[in-house]
């Protein structure tokens, strides 16, 4: 496996205008060999073109392609040593789960005892070694997913695997035992992996880091606790987690903010590092949002909108001044009767400024 | 590499282009061509290499001396071949229609049965259809009309229609024709106002398959008329005699492609629009 | 003034889709039908509908027999999973389809359209076709066709399945803002997800392989699901089950875990049972049961948190976000307090009297 480095790199897929249409802005960023990521964003945000940049299927507009320091802008998918593995599982279907593992060392021609002996490897790794025999077409769907990615794990010369919407088709009963699978394999073997996906729930549960894209730009690189608990865009807040981060537009006060009107306690907030003119904000997720009965000198009076109770939590919807937040809290928490404050978890406040995280408190 | 790969890519196209368009270009220079102008070997330069004449083409619109009056058939196998093709297009969408929505039954024959039963009077060869078809236009009285050979064309053209439309209609998404039903619709409002006027790419391509075979026939034209209907097929073979004349054999095939060249490029566009693409998704 | 459907049974090719269902569905109401796929959700509509007829069984309106009406003649209207609209059709001339079937006046038909499209936001798009739409946006204009008829009966089909969860969950809201509007309609939404019947707070059915297993309140079926295959279906994710037996004194669970006896349990008498509890009811605590981690699956703002202990395999909802590695000690608290029993045949036994 190989360390990947995309240097300046941008693409716009019509540079017809004066300024380029960018689908993918400039920007630059290595994934580190042996690292398992995740490339999540909604439908449109480039994240398709960055793998196929990868790939080799397309020729970014500016910028280089480094695997293990070596340029490969220039090479074609084929001459890049990239396996991938597609939303619909790739067999084939006249051969033996066997031969379908071992069909990329074949095309290789590697010597017979090589090929059994690094197609044995692989079967055990992914518990196929008692289908070897088998026919690959009678393979549930999940198992013929983990054959495309075993023809990737056989070549011992591949730099990364990409892996775009794997589980997309994937029946949900199967997807636990193959989310299950993919995160052993990758914890045991070090791969270089990549997954391009729209759900977040693939996203966080399979990467150690997400790189979270956004109409063409990376907005924030983190762990899943990262991206919950500080999101450095106010997408992240937005895009991450349900109900979405509760975002209320602000002015820098005396040892807080004021949101039209209401005074938030923000310890800290300053002008510094803000940009006079900027558009600020104050985001708290629902989760971080605590009722309580008892006034206190950063309790916020508050009043009970809606509550839905959803299984074992429930969601209110509060009004404070002018302003409407969500709190999360288990169910069988109490809520007050008459009066009712909200408090905002220490720690947990953020304060964002044109929707990139200036301050924490 | 990837230099040497376009222009070793160019170079196909271009080879193939030529391959496809040179029967057509020596049709062209062969029209304008006399006995003396074909005998001197290849020759494709006009002026320079032969002295073009208008020889080929008058003989098209002349009657005596080797002429055909090529009017008349052009216009009797327009009329039939496009009579036949509606007629067609029209009976088989209908037919495709329901064999793709609803269920028949009759004994053992079920909606693949009768489509394949549709589709099975084109594996016939047509010499076998030959016979029965004479016979029965002679008992009908109607060898060597325009009419007979417009139902024997329909019998040969409709099981293109349905078979064409049966694959059609079912790549549209049920649930369409069911919102229709639920808006207000009876099963044919749903068919006329709904699935009709989202089934434009493959009527074309229904209707160009049926112009083609129908056009291009030349069998049935030959066995089933005589002297009072005669079509283009018919009419340019019989323009050959002792010497075979080029001239007017090329000129004849440019006229009588003519039509069919025409028709593929007007809907063309419809052939690549995807009118679907917000129904099925 | 109510829909009455009565032991509605349907086959196709030996496949039983709908087993002997019978419901009352009435005026002005807003039912979720939630069950797993091939369930019978959609077998369930499309007989409602009368698209399909069913083998066995009857559905009357307001008392009179729809046997022999029509799909065409009858007031109901359909919403489904895949974006269905007349592609050949302006998003306008879509909404005013059914209204000009019904050869309503022009200045009518105007003035419904223009009403029904402010309230699904799609006024700026009536004049575009609805290929040139976003999803979300399709399903509106599909959602604004079904409405603008006023029909006794609205029917979706699981509307929200095929968009994006943030696209979803924002339609899931305005959802329910134009269904409370719909006063004179009996409206039923089916999907497989219970947390939308929950977050929709409506009278729920519950069905699985065909049949109807439970009909009541969102609230009522999560907290008191008449059977564990119930439970299973009502809760996401499902609930967890574990065979054990009660004694007088203690209860026990798998091999080695012993609980003192629930107070809730009354007077159950001892015996095997199996055992439930809802994920979002167990959490990792110091004091609880030593297991090993199988996956943590991780969706935004939740960890669903999947553990072993022995044979006893457990799934914990945990709100926000948390670091497990694969085959990490965890211990896992499970309060005897929220147990569910079920006889061994699936009945439930005894629920917690909180509610869970």
């Amino acid at each position: 496996m190989a360390r990947i480095d995309l240097d300046q790199l941008a693409h716009s897929y019509d540079r017809s205008g004066t300024r380029p249409a960018y689908a993918v802005y400039p920007f630059t960023h290595a994934w580190e060999d042996g690292e398992t990521y995740a490339l999540l964003g909604p439908s449109g945000c480039g994240k398709t073109t960055l793998l196929n940049i990868m790939s080799g299927i397309v020729h970014p507009s500016e910028g280089r392609v480094r695997f293990d320091g070596v340029d490969v802008t220039e090479l074609p998918t084929a001459r890049r040593n990239i396996a991938q593995v597609f939303q619909f599982p790739v067999i084939y279907r006249t051969m033996s789960v066997f031969e379908n593992l071992a069909f990329p060392l074949r095309c290789r021609q590697l010597p017979q005892r090589e090929i059994e002996q690094r197609v044995g490897e692989v079967a055990e790794l992914l518990n196929l070694s008692g289908q070897l025999q088998r026919s690959a077409l009678r393979l549930s769907s999940d198992a013929k997913q983990l054959i495309s990615l075993g023809r990737g794990l056989v070549r011992n010369d591949v730099a990364a695997i990409l892996l775009d919407e794997p589980l997309t088709v994937i029946d949900p009963q199967l997807k636990f035992e193959l989310r299950r699978k993919l995160k052993e394999v990758n914890r045991r073997y070090r791969l270089t992996l990549i997954y391009v996906t729209h759900d977040q729930t693939e996203a966080m549960t399979l990467a150690n880091k997400v790189v979270v894209m956004n109409q063409g730009r990376i907005v924030q690189i983190g762990t899943p606790q990262e991206l919950f608990e500080r999101p450095e865009d106010a997408f992240v807040g937005y895009f991450i987690g349900s109900p979405a981060m509760n975002m209320l537009e602000c002015r820098l006060a005396e040892g807080g903010v004021d949101a039209s009107g209401l005074h938030i306690a923000f310890p800290g907030a300053d002008k510094r590092g803000i940009k006079v003119g900027a558009k600020l904000a104050f985001g708290v997720r629902p989760e971080y949002v605590a009722i309580t009965d008892a006034p206190a000198a950063d309790a916020i009076p508050a009043v009970l909108v809606d509550l839905k109770s959803v299984g074992a939590f429930r969601i209110a919807t509060l009004g404070i001044g002018a302003h409407r937040v969500k709190a999360k809290m288990r169910a069988d928490q109490p809520i007050p009767v008459d009066r009712m404050f909200v408090r905002f978890t220490d720690g947990r406040r953020l304060l964002y400024a044109d929707d990139r995280l200036v301050a924490v408190a | 590499m990837s230099a040497l790969y376009r222009i070793l890519k160019y170079a196909a196209i271009l080879l193939w282009s030529a391959f496809v368009i040179a029967p057509f270009l020596w049709a062209l220079t062969t029209s304008f061509k006399t006995a003396n102008g074909i005998t001197g070997g290849p020759t494709y330069i006009p002026w320079l290499q032969y002295q073009p004449s208008l020889e080929g083409w008058r003989l098209l619109f002349r009657s005596g001396g080797g002429g055909i009056q090529i009017g008349g058939p052009y216009l009797d196998s327009l009329i039939v071949t496009i009579s036949a093709s509606l007629i067609s297009l029209v009976l088989g969408t209908l037919a495709a229609y329901g064999l793709s929505r609803f269920t028949f039954r009759a004994g053992f024959v079920r909606n693949a049965d009768i489509t394949f039963f549709f589709i099975s009077q084109r594996i016939m060869p047509p010499v076998v259809l030959a016979i029965p078809f004479f016979l029965m236009l002679q008992f009908l009285g109607l060898l060597d009309t325009k009419f007979g050979l417009i139902i024997v064309y329909i019998a040969l053209l409709m099981p293109i229609a349905v078979w064409v439309m049966v694959d059609f209609f079912n790549t549209v998404p049920r649930e369409l024709d069911e919102s229709a039903m639920l808006d207000g619709c009876s099963p044919f409002e749903t068919f006329w106002r709904v699935i009709l006027p989202n089934s434009k790419p493959g009527l074309v391509v229904a209707g160009l398959f049926c112009l083609i075979f129908g056009w291009n026939d030349f069998f049935f034209a030959f066995t089933l008329t005589f002297t009072q209907t005669q079509l283009l097929p018919v009419a340019i073979v019989a323009l050959n005699s002792s010497v075979t004349p080029w001239w007017s054999l090329s000129a004849a095939a440019l006229v009588s492609v003519a039509p069919l060249v025409a028709v593929a490029f007007v809907l063309e566009s419809y052939l690549s629009r995807g009118n679907l693409a917000g129904a099925i998704r | 003034m109510s829909l009455v459907a009565t032991e509605l049974t349907r086959r196709v090719d030996g496949v039983v889709h709908l087993d002997s269902v019978s419901c009352v569905l009435e005026r002005g109401r807003f039912y979720v039908v939630v069950g797993p796929t091939l369930s019978g959700k959609t077998s369930l509509l499309h007989a409602l509908a009368g698209l399909d007829a069913p083998d066995i069984g009857t559905i009357t309106f307001d008392g009179a027999d729809l046997a022999a009406v029509p799909v065409w003649s009858r007031s109901v209207s359909m919403v489904y999973q895949q974006f269905i609209n007349y592609p050949h059709l302006t998003v306008y001339d879509n909404i005013a389809f059914p209204l000009r079937r019904r050869r309503l006046a022009h200045a009518e038909i105007e003035s419904r359209v223009r009403a029904i499209a402010e309230t699904v936001s799609l006024t700026p798009f009536l004049e575009r076709l609805p290929g040139a739409l976003s999803g979300g946006q399709q399903q509106r204009v599909a959602l604004a066709r079904s409405l603008v008829k006023g029909s006794d009966l609205l029917l979706l089909d699981e509307p929200l399945i095929n968009l994006d969860y943030k696209l979803r969950e924002q339609l899931r809201e305005e959802f329910l803002n134009i269904f409370s509007a719909q006063s004179r309609s009996i409206l039923v939404y089916t999907t497989a997800e219970p947390n939308e019947a929950l977050l929709f707070g409506a009278e729920v059915l519950v069905m699985h392989e065909g049949r109807l297993l439970q009909v009541g309140s969102a609230q009522s079926v999560y907290a008191r699901p008449a059977t564990a295959t119930v439970a299973r279906i009502f809760s996401d994710p499902p609930m967890n089950l574990v065979p054990g037996s009660l004694d007088d004194a203690a209860l026990r669970l798998g091999d080695d875990v012993r609980l003192p006896r629930p107070r809730h349990f009354g007077p159950l008498p001892p015996g095997p049972y199996v055992f439930g509890i809802h994920p979002g009811d167990i959490a990792p605590n110091p004091s609880g049961i030593a297991a090993e981690v199988e996956l943590a699956e991780i969706s935004g703002s939740e960890t669903f948190l999947h553990v072993h202990h022995a044979e006893m395999r457990l799934v914990a909802h945990l709100s926000g976000v948390y670091a497990y590695a694969l085959g990490e000690n965890v211990q896992i608290a499970l309060d005897g307090a929220k147990l569910f029993a079920f006889t061994p045949d699936g009945e439930l036994a005894a629920a917690p009297t909180s509610g869970g």
